[in-house]
């Protein structure tokens, strides 16, 4: 009675579980009466019984049993089990002859009895409110144990009503529990399935984003599967310059569109790409297109997964087709200047030979007549052959200057420390030995030290300060200044002087080849001076500009770029 | 030699005949022989063709030498002086119209001795002449005949 009332005890408690609840009631019911103890319930749909619960001292049984209920019974197999429930009433077999017994089970209940040697069967049924919910059937297969009697079925009976009531709360509790559960779980879906939906609108607005980005890149820009190399993106630039459509070219690959070899190609530098795992740069390539071969700049990248495995290939190719052929045409350009170059090398190569001689032969034979005819000559005579002489030196002259205007275009620049302060006085004491009649004063900063080529640098002084010289001829007490100040932070040069000046209504026709502000009665010269010495100015990178009035002298001002850099 | 010949290398009869005239305005009354190419120079101061046994022997004082000349070029003739053990400290004067750069480089790297613009001026000519000929002809010392 002890053990009963524990059990009942232990089913109370076990309620709230009751999966446990089932396997208390087996191990009670075997340890009270025993040998093994068997708890199987009806479906919910009453179609099949279904082993729940086994319990025996050797657990090697138990697993016997648990694996003879491992598939549910059909609740229309002949089972003592049906037996009792149909009737309500327990069935005990005290003494099993295993024959008899087979009719009453299934095959397999029969072979599990008759192995084990079973020799007593009690088989209780299950009632909640007199409906039949299960059974407890209890095997006797000990040798030495007695068999089952009137109190044994009685007390068998007593436990299976408290199991049974028991097992009824704790079905209800468990189903309330499964309903909770269930609605926790359609709860939580609900909440998993619009956490998904934000995250694949996310997904969407992004890719959405991408695909403005990409679609809108003027270069083509493709993205191919790693493995099968057969196009996955493909943009608008890519469909104008190939003239296919993407739903054309999705899924494809190389060889549907273009000539073997080139396919070969595009296929080779892909496998390359994604091989070397870095990006493959192509300077160059032909591609065959609707309007006909076009160059293509490409980089191709491998767009890899958060292993380092390539899955995707990216490609951007530029059309340089245009570029290439400016390029080619700037190259023509270049190879025909250089050529014209040459030739103009050459002209003045011979120009500085060929046209001087026959002056140098009109000047010459000129004096020789005034010399050696002078006498037979009248004054007219004479002078008639002075200005053939002066006509022959002056172009003599016009050759010189051209040739140095050619050269200083031409010449090859070096780069180095030039002393203008050093260039500028030996200039002017050059200028005073060929007239040292005049009296001038000049002045000439220190130090104006500049990066240059001190050949192109002496002929530009040369002109400046030449010039200073020549249009302050005409005046007793003359200044001249070389100098420097600052502008805009820049060291600009000047060489001022207090001559002749100019009228600044035709400065900006100072700079111009043959282009003279002076009538060569009053100033003589070539007109191409200040040309040569803007050359000079631009080959150093700067600007010159001029500033003056008629009769208040004139002042140029010059810039040099910092560093001229040698070519 | 005793008389010291000026040999002028010079294709142009104009300038031939203006150097001439230049020297002898000049005051320079040396023997000048005047070679009208690059080749009939060479002859001549090789002694050889048909300057073979040329009389006087030896080597002129100075040789004016002209870039620009038919057959065999000034800078060849000069090339092939100083190449030659008999003419390798020969003075030399270029006297050319040209000023290109390259030219006075090539004439100084092949060892001539001046270099001297013809200019159109023929006053300044004279000048040049004249100082030419007090230089090499008065001031200079010759080298030693190498024979």
């Amino acid at each position: 009675m002890r053990l009963l009332s524990e059990s009942l005890h232990d089913f109370a408690e076990a309620t709230s579980d009751y999966p446990r609840l089932l396997s208390v009631i087996a191990r009670r019911v075997a340890e009270i009466i025993g040998d093994v103890c068997i708890v199987l319930l009806l479906s919910d749909d009453k179609q099949s019984l279904e082993g729940t619960a086994y319990h025996d001292r050797d657990p090697e049984v138990a697993r016997q049993y648990a694996a003879l209920f491992e598939r549910p019974l059909a609740i229309r197999d002949p089972t003592l089990a049906r037996e009792a429930m149909q009737s309500g009433k327990p069935i005990c077999i005290a003494r099993l002859d295993i024959e008899q017994f087979r009719d009453r089970t299934t095959a397999e209940s029969y072979e599990l009895h008759r192995r084990i040697g079973a020799h007593g069967v009690l088989v209780v049924p299950l009632r909640v409110r007199n409906e039949p919910v299960g059974s407890i059937s209890i095997v006797r297969y000990r040798p030495e144990h007695t068999p089952l009697d009137e109190i044994d079925v009685e007390v068998a009976s007593n436990l299976a009503n408290h199991a049974a009531l028991a097992i009824s709360n704790s079905r209800l509790l468990h189903r309330a529990q499964r309903e909770i559960d269930r609605r926790v779980q359609a709860e939580a879906a609900l909440f998993e399935a619009e956490r998904l939906r934000r995250a694949e609108q996310d997904v969407a607005r992004a890719n959405r984003f991408l695909d403005a980005i990409i679609e809108n890149i003027p270069d083509m820009v493709f993205v191919k599967d790693a493995a099968t190399l057969a196009f996955t993106r493909f943009n608008r630039a890519g469909e104008e310059l190939l003239g296919i459509e993407r739903e054309q070219l999705l899924g494809k690959s190389d060889y549907d569109f273009f000539p073997p070899a080139e396919a070969e190609f595009f296929i080779q530098k892909d496998r390359e790409t994604l091989a070397s795992g870095t990006m493959l740069d192509i300077p160059e390539e032909p591609i065959q297109t609707a309007r006909g071969t076009r160059w293509l700049h490409t980089k191709k990248v491998p767009i890899l997964d958060g292993e380092g495995m390539p899955v995707y290939l990216l490609g951007i190719s530029q059309d340089i087709t245009e570029r290439r052929s400016a390029e080619a045409q700037l190259l023509r350009a270049k190879e025909a200047t250089e050529a014209a170059n040459l030739e103009l090398e050459a002209f003045s190569y011979s120009v500085a030979h060929d046209l001087r001689s026959p002056l140098r032969a009109i000047d010459g034979f000129s004096q020789a007549l005034l010399e050696d005819y002078g006498a037979k000559l009248d004054g007219e005579g004479h002078s008639y052959l002075q200005r053939v002489r002066a006509s022959a030196q002056h172009m003599a002259e016009l050759i010189d200057d051209l040739l140095t205007l050619s050269r200083v275009t031409r010449a090859e620049m070096r780069g180095e420390w030039v002393e203008l302060s050093d260039l500028a006085r030996a200039i002017i004491a050059q200028l005073e030995s060929f007239a040292p009649e005049r009296r001038v004063n000049i002045v000439i900063g220190n130090g104006l030290r500049v990066s240059g080529d001190s050949g192109l640098l002496h002929i530009l002084l040369e002109n400046l300060l030449g010039n200073a010289w020549k249009f302050t001829s005409k005046r007793k007490d003359a200044h001249i200044e070389l100098g420097v100040t600052e502008q805009d932070g820049g060291k600009v040069f000047f060489v001022r002087d207090d001559g002749a000046g100019f009228d600044m209504a035709y400065a900006g026709r100072l700079f111009g080849v043959f282009q003279r502000l002076h009538h060569v009665s009053e100033f003589e010269g070539t007109g191409i001076g200040l040309a040569t010495v803007q050359r000079i100015v631009k080959r150093h990178g700067g600007r010159i500009w001029a500033e003056g009035g008629i009769d208040r002298g004139a002042t140029f001002f010059f810039t040099l770029a910092d560093e001229v850099t040698t070519p | 030699m005793s008389e010291r010949t000026i040999l002028l290398v010079e294709d142009n009869p104009n300038d031939e005949a203006l150097t001439l005239r230049a020297l002898k305005k000049s005051n320079i009354l040396n023997p000048v022989v005047v070679a009208r190419d690059g080749a009939e120079a060479l002859d001549y101061l090789f002694s050889r063709g048909a300057q073979e046994g040329r009389k006087p022997a030896g080597n002129p004082e100075v040789v004016l030498l002209d870039l620009k000349l038919p057959k065999v070029d000034g800078l060849e003739v000069l090339r092939q002086l100083r190449a030659d053990d008999r003419t390798k400290l020969l003075p030399v004067v270029l006297l050319t119209s040209s000023i290109e750069d390259q030219d006075l480089l090539r004439g100084y790297a092949l060892g001539a001795n001046s270099y001297v613009r013809k200019p159109v001026d023929f006053n300044q000519f004279v000048d040049a002449v004249k100082q030419l000929g007090l230089y090499w002809l008065v001031l200079n010392q010759r080298p030693p005949d190498s024979k």
